[in-house]
């Protein structure tokens, strides 16, 4: 069965990877308003879409996507995007969903969609970017600049929304991305190595360390293997970033919508 | 120098000759019956025998030496998808289906391919779960395969190619195959898969000579036919019902027992009010008529998508000093169960895994319910989860220790469910469902050992994750196993400790490690993923 793939759903708004979907969807959602479509669409949303973006579609893990068609987007374009995904992304294709299913689902979102908010609008991103590269940068990576032991945030802004971000930068979300899951290593002897789990089997576990070094260990070669259950990411209370910075730090993240590495001769 | 090296050679193979006297070359009815033989010299049926025992009389790899096991040969499918297959083996030649109906004969020597069979199929394929088979039966010079559009397939044991080719039913109504055949007599047993597009199931045995179909037991009982009125309405035409696990065969009693797969739409109760029988049953049928001997309904009314395709295990047993002919299964419902076999009664029943559906089962075989199961748009928790305490993965039975193995599965759910529309070859399943994970529903696997008189639990063998492979016992006291992060593994089956592993790179899973005998040296072969491992002690 495919938990996994149907569990993680994200950040499927902002960028319309390319269509490799064999025949253009209709223009319009043919199941629009229909109140049966709308209830089978919410259940299908909340078994395989709101583990991301929320029971409401207000965005945990993934974007808020109560606002999409208000920014501009279609029902094609969002048919598009639920079936393919969005390459490099955390959003998968869903091959296996029919196309009543994915027009099923837009109908119910269309009940949860808002008008545009007014942006806020506040913060500066160019200071942000100051205060991002004075606590941020030594763990996390943008556009192949920074440290790697924390996600990298080169499209953060297309991924989460501000709500979001505020919480996990105050500390008030818990948990970790996998691959990002605190761990100490203590060896029969010398030092403990500190680090994020990257895998692990009943005898193994690899790890990246502090220092960015990746390394796999014998678990029967370990004195203790301890999990920790908060996030290696120290919540940065307002004593340590103050609301306007934070603001300004928000600003700057969400101008992160994506990485181009490609090579320009 | 020369002359006398040439003599040892000489005298050498000889010897191997001697002791690997060449089988019969037709495959008997009688052959099959006998199950897995004490030289290891074949493994001819799905479950090893027709008890679905998977127990190995062999005994030169023990607890003492496996440690020592090296790696003989790995095969590699060059397909798409990941072996769930049993694999047979006659006459040191292994007979193997994979992925998208890819099957091969392979020299159990050496690994090496012998012939190479492929199905042309459509594109337009409704398989659910994976383009998958569970391996092959055989009579004859014959071999027996079923496809992913719904075909059963004879082919020449020595060559790979086609002999007769027969129509299960239409794949583009929503039906597949993917279980193992087996042989009884001189019939083949097959079952229909496709229980999330709104088929009516069915379990049909086939002529092996001719393909021509012998009898067929539709798994929802037609109108005027007993049990027909526990599907509200039409509901009965789209319940699915599927069969696509093998069942078990006791001669003596000329029976076949199959566990019979989820009612359809799965999860939405209103679609379909009543018990819906046969889905979510072990039935017992005649094998030369098909008719209904007797069911039991594990699960009534299911609306949690637990096939009871779950392997079944024959044995017989003392309990409470009565000499018990007894059906051994394991449910993806939570519950074990120990049934007599002659009758479907229920001897016992008893929570293997954790389960908030039912409290017990009650002395009518009924389950207890506990309120708030039922899904709809809202959600509900329930444990187990879709894929269940367990699942399609063989157990065994070690008959030394009257001890029945089963890797079980700890997670929870919480299921949705809403009214679907029918159409033909499309899914219909009414609902899904989203993994449901806290402090007191953890989520983890586990290999338990299970006094079937009893029920409880002798030992376990925790996994970090719940592992979905199958099992093998051997005589000399070991139990292979498999986790879900790619490590083969070897047990002391009496203790559950750990003797052996090897990280494969891909899980087995959905079916076991097989064993048997080559040139005197005892193998165990491994599918996991797109290959096969064949182990041994070393020379």
């Amino acid at each position: 069965m495919t938990w996994r793939a149907l569990g993680v759903v994200a950040g499927w708004v902002i960028i319309v990877g390319a269509s490799t979907y064999a025949q253009a969807p209709a223009a319009k959602n043919p199941f629009e308003g229909d109140q049966n479509a709308i209830k089978s669409g919410m259940g299908l949303f909340r078994a395989r879409c709101a583990d991301c973006h929320g029971m409401d579609a207000r965005g945990v893990r993934g974007p808020d996507i109560t606002q999409v068609w208000a920014s501009g987007r279609t029902d094609d374009g969002l048919f598009t995007t639920i079936k393919n995904g969005i390459a490099g992304t955390e959003m998968p294709a869903q091959p296996r969903l029919f196309e009543h299913e994915t027009w099923q689902i837009l109908a119910y979102l269309k009940t949860l969609a808002a008008s545009a908010r007014p942006d806020p609008q506040r913060g500066n991103a160019e200071n942000g970017k100051k205060i991002y590269q004075a606590n941020c940068v030594g763990c996390h990576r943008v556009n192949g600049v920074g440290g790697r032991l924390g996600p990298d945030l080169s499209r953060i802004g297309a991924a989460r929304s501000r709500e979001v971000l505020e919480l996990r930068i105050r500390g008030g979300v818990e948990g970790f991305l996998p691959g990002y899951e605190p761990v100490t290593l203590t060896p029969q002897e010398g030092q403990a190595v500190i680090g994020v789990k990257k895998n692990e089997d009943l005898f193994s576990v690899q790890v990246m360390d502090t220092r960015e070094r990746i390394q796999g260990y014998d678990k029967a070669m370990l004195k203790e293997m301890q999990n920790n259950p908060r996030s290696a990411m120290p919540p940065f209370g307002s004593n340590r970033i103050s609301e306007s910075d934070l603001d300004d730090l928000i600003r700057y993240l969400q101008t992160l919508r994506g990485f181009d590495p490609s090579v320009v001769q | 120098m020369r002359a006398r090296l040439l003599c040892l050679v000489v005298i050498g193979s000889s010897a191997i000759l001697a002791a690997q006297q060449a089988p019969p070359a037709l495959v008997t009815p009688q052959e099959i019956a006998e199950g897995l033989p004490k030289d290891g010299s074949r493994w001819i049926t799905f479950g090893g025998s027709y008890t679905n025992q998977r127990h190995s009389p062999l005994t030169q790899i023990t607890p003492a030496n496996v440690k020592g096991l090296v790696p003989q040969w790995t095969f590699q499918t060059g397909t798409l998808g990941n072996f769930e297959t049993t694999p047979l083996v006659r006459d040191n030649i292994l007979y193997v289906t994979g992925p998208q109906n890819v099957a091969w004969a392979l020299d159990a020597r050496t690994g090496r391919q012998i012939w190479r069979y492929r199905r042309e199929l459509p594109n337009d394929l409704t398989a659910c779960c994976g383009l998958v088979n569970r391996g092959f039966a055989m009579l004859g010079d014959k071999l027996f395969m079923v496809t992913l559009d719904a075909h059963l397939l004879a082919l020449d044991m020595r060559t790979g190619a086609i002999v007769w080719d027969a129509t299960l039913e239409q794949y583009k109504n929503g039906y597949a195959s993917t279980i193992a055949p087996i042989v009884v007599k001189d019939k083949v047993i097959v079952g229909a898969a496709g229980g999330e597009f709104g088929i009516r199931g069915f379990i049909d045995a086939y002529e092996a000579q001719t393909g021509k179909r012998a009898w067929r037991f539709y798994t929802i009982p037609g109108p005027g036919e007993p049990g027909n009125d526990t599907w509200a309405g039409d509901s009965w035409k789209t319940g699915g019902a599927s069969v696509w696990v093998t069942g078990a065969y006791d001669p003596d009693l000329n029976l076949l027992y199959y566990g019979i797969g989820n009612p359809g739409p799965d999860y939405h109760s209103e679609s379909r009010l009543g018990d819906n029988l046969y889905a979510a049953s072990l039935v017992a049928v005649d094998a030369d008529t098909g008719k209904l001997r007797w069911h039991y309904q594990f699960t009534p009314h299911d609306v949690h998508d637990w096939d009871s395709t779950e392997v079944p295990v024959l044995a017989d047993l003392t309990i409470a000093g009565q000499p018990r002919k007894v059906v051994m299964f394991a449910n993806r419902n939570g519950f074990y169960y120990t049934l007599d076999r002659t009758n479907g009664r229920i001897i016992l029943a008893k929570p293997f895994v954790q389960t908030t559906w039912a409290r017990e089962i009650g002395r009518d075989g009924r389950p207890v319910l506990e309120a708030g199961h039922t899904p709809d748009e809202n959600g509900e928790i329930t444990c187990p989860d879709i894929t269940g305490g367990t699942n399609f993965w063989p157990p065994t039975f070690d008959p030394s220790t009257r001890t029945f193995f089963v890797n079980a599965r700890e997670a929870c759910m919480t299921f949705y469910s809403w009214k679907p529309d029918y159409k033909a070859g499309e899914r219909f399943t009414g609902g899904a469902g989203q993994r449901y994970k806290s402090a007191t529903m953890p989520v983890y696997g586990a290999l338990r050992a299970i006094d079937p008189t009893t029920g409880e639990r002798k030992w376990e063998f925790k996994y970090l994750n719940p592992s979905t492979s199958g099992l093998l016992t051997t005589a000399s006291g070991l139990i292979f196993s498999g986790d879900n992060d790619g490590n083969v593994l070897a047990l002391d089956s009496r203790k559950g400790t750990l003797l052996w592993r090897y990280q494969m790179g891909a899980n087995l899973h959905g079916t076991s490690a097989i064993t048997y005998m080559v040139d005197g040296r005892q193998h165990v072969l491994v599918p996991a993923g797109t290959t096969l491992t064949a182990w041994a002690l070393p020379q």
